[in-house]
């Protein structure tokens, strides 16, 4: 399952001891310190926090929304804090935020989702290509001419997914984009980013703060406090009870029953997904 | 709350439809002049006739129209009976204080209600066969000489997108909003004025602060699609004068001669007809 096969070798974002903090006035807030990380091209990356962690911080660092104080991003080889390539790199790095409806400046859907490929100044035959490849990625086509006043939260949240991609991105981050969502809406959210990359290959970075959404990642960063505390796959990351109880997280039910059942002397070993526990639990005599 | 017609897309392939969001923003102005040119009941006639032929072609359901109507109804009646009472008519049916009501009165409310009436249906027409961004794509194409004396007009136009965007959402909130209000026990439609205006504020409140933090996240959006990347912004949607914009133009422009024509008596020529020549004293 947690094949790297699709994720290379090759950095699309660098992170380079990269702090930032908020500053209004004698106020200062701490945003994040001292991250280090690389988003490969093509991976499926989990950024896992509670609350106040830094993760917004992290991701609108990644895309050149805040420039850190020390430390660079690059992206792409590009520099975040050059002025003259902003929007190359907003560009590239597509993000979509918790709540649709905050997102979208149209009423009707394919207008919106034609939006960002207007600014960046496509040709209209290549924007007409790209919201229809966008749509039929994300599975809305038959609501192109609609209006996103009566879609349902998780369908509003595709329509923004196309409107990220119809800019055509390297790399694509969702924060926190299930947050607000029932629980079907979450589901269409994780099948289409899990479709985007493994199917269309886009490096995906998702952040979270529900562990059960990043049993997929091909790899994940815990944050708390503005800080990574732990990286790795999800099985290491999992495994790892105490900093993730520090970083005052929940492991995802299945692990937690397969600890119980160990911990009652059951031969259940340690399970990140319903199936695996399911498996190990039609095992015993 | 839930009932705003006004600025809600009615999706059809009509001719209407079909029509350029420009021909039909001109049009519209076209229609209102001549709503205002209109004096006697002929050439009302002649601009409900219009209407008419307008909600014919564009295939909008005639109870979708009323409910346009129903939103107003309210300043209807209001204006309608301010004009009959307060007009100072020369045959004066029934008098009380100050009240007059009289047949020149009665006669000039009709027309003021008519006028209303018509201006409503035809500007809704245009809102229900013209999506949000149509509109505003074609009211920044017809800004365009703006630009030349540094009006932001794209700016403009992406502001008016947004706001016809967020009406529903935010009078949803206000519903929203509303209902908590109450089941906490607020109140309001009891007490006089100042009661209930003050009964508006808890509801006022939270609306603009989750207004502002909508604002903060949507600047962000905006962002993030690259806004303002360039100068040399593309347009998706195409706006193409055809036949229908020609067509539609000479029908409204028939409208308004004849409608002029009526408002001058034909410039006398109907005078041969005796039995109709009240007609076009009122
Ligand atoms: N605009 C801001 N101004 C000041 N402080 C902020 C701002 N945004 C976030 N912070 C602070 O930075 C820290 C990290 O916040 P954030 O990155 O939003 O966390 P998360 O997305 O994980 O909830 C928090 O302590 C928060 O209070
Ligand atoms: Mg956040």
């Amino acid at each position: 399952m947690n094949d790297n096969a699709r994720a290379t070798q090759e950095a699309v974002i660098t992170a380079d001891g990269v702090s930032f903090s908020y500053r209004s006035g004698e106020y200062v807030s701490r945003g994040v310190r001292e991250i280090n990380l690389e988003v490969m091209r093509g991976e499926f990356l989990v950024i896992l926090g509670r609350n106040g962690s830094g993760k917004s911080t992290l991701a609108k660092l990644l895309n050149g929304f805040l420039v850190p104080d020390t430390g660079k991003v690059t992206v792409l080889g590009t520099d975040t804090s050059d002025d003259d390539k902003v929007y190359e790199v907003r560009s590239k790095v597509g993000m979509v935020f918790q709540n649709p409806d905050n997102q979208m400046v149209a009423s009707v859907i394919e207008n919106d989702v034609a939006f960002g490929p207007e600014n960046l100044g496509i040709p209209r035959e290549e924007i007409e290509k790209r919201v229809t490849a966008a749509l039929e990625i994300v599975g809305m086509s038959e609501y192109r001419k609609g209006s996103p006043n009566k879609l349902s939260g998780g369908q509003k949240q595709r329509i923004a997914i196309a409107a990220i991609l119809a800019m055509l991105p390297e790399v694509v981050i969702l924060d926190e984009s299930t947050a607000m969502l029932d629980p079907k809406g979450r589901r269409e959210i994780m099948e289409t980013v899990l479709k985007l990359n493994r199917e269309k290959g886009m490096t995906v970075v998702l952040i979270t703060h529900y562990m059960d959404e990043a049993i997929e990642a091909d790899r994940i960063f815990v944050m708390n406090d503005g800080e990574i505390v732990s990286s790795g796959a999800p099985r290491e990351v999992f495994a790892d009870a105490e900093s993730l109880k520090a970083a005052g997280l929940e492991l995802p039910a299945a692990s937690r029953i397969s600890l119980k059942l160990a911990e009652a002397g059951y031969d259940v070993p340690f399970a990140i997904t319903d199936e695996e526990l399911a498996d190990s639990v039609c095992r015993l005599k | 709350m839930k009932d705003v017609t006004l600025g809600q897309y009615y999706p059809g392939e009509s001719f209407t439809h079909k029509m350029d969001a420009r021909a039909k923003l001109v049009l519209v102005i076209a229609f209102i002049v001549m709503v205002f040119l209109a004096k006697n009941f002929l050439s009302y006639i002649a601009v409900m006739l219009c209407v008419i032929g307008a909600v014919l072609v564009s295939r909008i359901p005639v109870s979708k129209m009323l409910k346009s109507i129903k939103a107003i109804i309210m300043i209807l009646i209001f204006t309608g009976l301010l004009n009959l009472m307060f007009y100072n008519g020369e045959t004066v049916y029934w008098s009380w204080w100050r009240f007059n009501v009289s047949l020149e009165g009665i006669i000039f409310s009709v027309k003021m209600v008519l006028r209303l009436v018509l201006l409503v249906m035809g500007t809704t027409l245009l809102t229900f066969t013209t999506t949000p961004t149509g509109i505003t794509d074609g009211m920044e194409s017809l800004m365009t000489p703006l630009k030349y004396i540094k009006v932001p007009v794209h700016d403009i136009a992406v502001i008016m997108s947004i706001a016809l965007r967020f009406i529903p959402i935010l009078s949803e909130e206000v519903d929203k909003i509303m209902m908590a209000q109450k089941a906490r026990g607020a109140s309001f439609d009891t007490g006089g004025l100042v009661s209930r205006a003050k009964a508006l504020l808890p509801i006022l409140i939270p609306l603009f602060v989750s207004a502002f933090r909508r604002a903060d996240e949507l600047a962000m959006a905006l962002d993030a699609r690259c806004y303002n990347a360039t100068p040399n912004r593309t347009r998706y949607q195409v706006m193409k004068f055809g036949w229908r914009d020609l067509l539609g133009a000479l029908g409204t422009a028939a409208f308004v001669v004849l409608v002029v024509a009526l408002n001058n008596n034909f410039w006398g020529a109907y005078r041969a007809v005796e039995s109709v020549w009240w007609l076009f004293a009122v």
